[in-house]
């Protein structure tokens, strides 16, 4: 029975320090980050920010983002505005209540990173490329991203495509410390 | 005449004042939510001064265009104006930093009618009958 206990033991031993080895840097997300939207009517932000966020620059293929945002939270500054944006006519968010993004690839780009995974909003999955920077600080990092969003695409008041902006910028920026 | 239809102006913006301030801390300790950035003791004074001003110089040309029913047309703009101008708070978007938006037409709103309240007050303290 020892025979086999020191030789199991030396396995198990070395099948964790491999996982150790090619698992990613965990990062838990600070209170203090912003999902931003802006268009020319309306603006505003999104809270509720929660998920794993997963991100090694030296290990971009164990790294993984699985995030969301809870679309209740949306606050352009306009409360009638706000009731709109939640309503069946827009984001509906009693039936879709997160936008989520998982990523399936990061790869690094010339000007940062690109993470490449799907994007649901509003019930309507597409696949998207979206640009990032990591900046190292003392106490963990800096995620920031911006890019486009066409509210069309995801089926967002399709009845009134000129109603308000259909192409929508975001900008994150999402101060991370090591989990 | 515009001696005293200024000092109107200043007592109704005085009246008005005092009862947005009022008005502002029953709203807070009713919803404890406050607008401090946008509504504050200093904006309510200079608003509702600068509101009974602007009418009172109104007051002053309608009432000199107007022999006969000057007041009728006063007040019925006076009021029709307040009125309209509640679309202001339904329309503005307020600094994303500022927690929840949707409570801020519901303190706003009856502010617009103070200045109108606030003069048809004051008014019958100026008149000779």
């Amino acid at each position: 029975m020892k025979r086999i206990i020191y030789p199991f033991a030396a396995l198990i031993i070395l099948a964790t320090s491999a996982f150790t080895f090619i698992k990613s840097q965990d990062w838990k997300i600070g209170d203090d980050y912003a999902v931003k939207f802006t268009s020319g009517d309306p603006s505003g932000e999104f809270k509720g920010l929660k998920g794993t966020v997963s991100f090694d620059d030296a290990n971009l293929a164990a790294s993984k983002f699985d995030v969301s945002v809870d679309v209740a939270t949306i606050n352009t500054g306009n409360g009638m505005k706000n009731t709109h944006a939640k309503s069946e006519k827009w984001f509906d968010a009693e039936k879709f209540p997160t936008i989520t993004f998982v990523s399936t690839s990061i790869t690094k780009s010339a000007t940062g990173y690109d993470a490449k995974g799907n994007l649901q909003i509003h019930g309507v999955t597409k696949e998207v490329t979206l640009p990032f920077t990591f900046e190292k600080t003392a106490t963990g990092g800096v995620f920031t991203s911006s890019f486009d969003i066409n509210r069309l695409d995801y089926n967002i008041n399709t009845a009134e495509p000129n109603h308000g902006a259909s192409t929508v910028k975001v900008d994150l920026n999402i101060p991370v410390s090591k989990a | 005449m515009f001696k005293k239809i200024f000092f109107l102006s200043i007592c109704a913006g005085i009246f008005s004042s005092v009862a947005c301030i009022v008005y502002n801390r029953i709203y807070f300790f009713a919803f404890e939510i406050e607008f401090q950035k946008l509504v504050n003791p200093g904006s309510l004074i200079a608003i509702n001064m600068f509101a009974c001003i602007i009418a009172g110089i109104g007051y002053y040309f309608i009432k000199t265009w107007f022999k006969r029913d000057h007041e009728k047309i006063f007040n019925l703009l006076f009021t029709f104006l307040s009125f309209a101008s509640i679309l202001a708070p339904l329309a503005i978007s307020l600094p994303l930093d500022i927690k929840n938006p949707e409570l801020f037409p519901g303190l706003a709103i009856p502010m617009h009618f103070f200045p109108a309240i606030s003069w048809f007050t004051v008014k019958p303290f100026f008149s000779k009958e």
